[in-house]
């Protein structure tokens, strides 16, 4: 999948705050994006979608953002995860990082060409990390047909 | 910062902050949005031709501001709910009473402290009828905030607040119940004495109910509490009617 393609998936209980970055994204970006309201509408959606990046708010009535992106991380692993907060606290930022694998931690209210530069990053690593499993199945599976050979080989010579 | 903690209007400033964050982040990103687009407008109009395909991009860019104006709109009236809220709670040291509907009172209380219930606690509100009572509505908003929070504050993860209103025997009556532990008999008894608290951290605001109970009986009123260990809380403010209250003066 091209980075341009890259689907973005954006959930804050505030649909001011997912519509401003919509339209933000959709401006300045070719990135599909989807937003959600709820963060568990968000989680099935990860079934069915593939996600490059997400961006959650923290404080959600249904499930806080950390729970949401260590969710997001059992499904999508490769999906870069960020937080956006209206609620700076160096506590809950130290355990979204270790807690949900956190790429960056934004907060509100954010400063768009920032967010643009994270998103693209974001982008650019959930690339990479698809192309190198691809790339380590590939090499997987040319060792087992290396095995496979020497095997054959070896019963021809034996 | 004091032995007890954040006053009552330090969480509140707080509560604010957070709460002018959402709609500020969204302005913000909006405003951004909309010199953007514009630019980009003039730009196509720059040589006074505009050519199909064009058309097609300058469609796309009015429905951008379209929809940017009217998330705009959405988050002013925010900004107004919530500066109008604040407004009315910090009128404590007004001292001339208004009639009021203890329900407004409420709703006002509940925006402020949004940022404090919302992402644990779900607020049910019965609201029944309920006649004005005169009264000074900064001081009931302080002590519905301080009952509110109590409330919040022992419920341990995610519970429940309810939140009821009647008229009663020339009385407002307005009732916060919350599903907590309870309150142990013991401690029932020192509930509204001055520095009383069963908290053991700095979150305590071992003066808020003794205040409150002084607030409610300064306006002919009175505070009650109920409670069964295990099964929640009931603080019970009772306010006489606007009618009663002028017709004792």
């Amino acid at each position: 999948m091209s980075e341009q393609n890259a689907t973005i998936l954006v959930v804050d209980d505030e649909e001011m705050v997912t519509s401003a970055l919509r339209s933000f994204l959709s401006l300045e970006t070719a990135y599909r994006v989807l937003t959600f309201t709820s963060p568990v509408e968000a989680l099935d959606t990860t079934d069915s979608e593939w996600i490059d990046v997400v961006i959650a708010d923290f404080m959600m009535p249904e499930m806080d953002g950390i729970t949401f992106l260590k969710a997001v991380r059992e499904k999508r692993p490769e999906a870069t995860r960020i937080l956006l907060t209206g609620y700076a606290d160096k506590e809950n930022a130290i355990r979204a990082i270790n807690e949900a694998g956190l790429y960056y931690y934004l907060e509100k209210p954010w400063d768009n060409d920032h967010l643009q530069v994270v998103v693209r990053n974001g982008v650019e690593r959930a690339t990479l990390v698809r192309e190198l499993e691809a790339r380590a199945a590939e090499l997987e599976s040319a060792h087992e047909d290396l095995a496979g050979f020497r095997k054959r080989l070896m019963q021809a010579l034996l | 910062m004091s032995e007890q903690g954040d006053s009552s209007l330090q969480q509140l400033m707080a509560g604010l902050a957070h709460e002018l964050n959402t709609p500020l982040g969204a302005i913000r990103s909006n405003r951004d949005v909309l010199q953007r687009a514009i630019s980009r407008l003039l730009d196509i109009l720059a040589d006074d031709v505009v050519d199909a395909s064009e058309i097609e991009q300058i469609r796309g860019l009015v429905n951008t501001l379209d929809e940017v104006v009217e998330i705009d709109q959405v988050a002013v009236d925010v900004i107004t709910d919530l500066v109008a809220s604040a407004r009315s709670l910090w009128q404590t040291d007004e001292a001339v009473k208004r009639s009021v509907d203890l329900r407004k009172v409420l709703d006002s209380t509940l925006l402020l402290l949004g940022h404090e219930l919302k992402h644990r606690i779900e607020v049910v509100k019965e609201y029944g009828d309920l006649p004005t009572v005169e009264c000074l509505p900064g001081q009931m908003n302080q002590v519905f905030m301080n009952l509110i929070l109590n409330a919040s504050q022992v419920i341990p993860e995610k519970g429940t607040i309810t939140i009821r209103t009647r008229s009663s025997d020339g009385y407002a009556v307005v009732e916060i119940s919350d599903s907590g532990p309870g309150i142990a008999p013991d401690d029932l008894e020192r509930i509204f004495d001055v520095g009383f608290t069963t908290k053991q951290t700095k979150s305590g605001m071992g003066l808020g109910l003794g205040i409150s109970k002084d607030i409610i009986e300064r306006q002919g009123g009175r505070i009650e509490v109920e409670s069964t260990p295990g099964e929640g809380a009931t603080f019970r403010v009772l306010v006489p009617h606007a009618a009663e209250s002028s017709a004792a003066r």
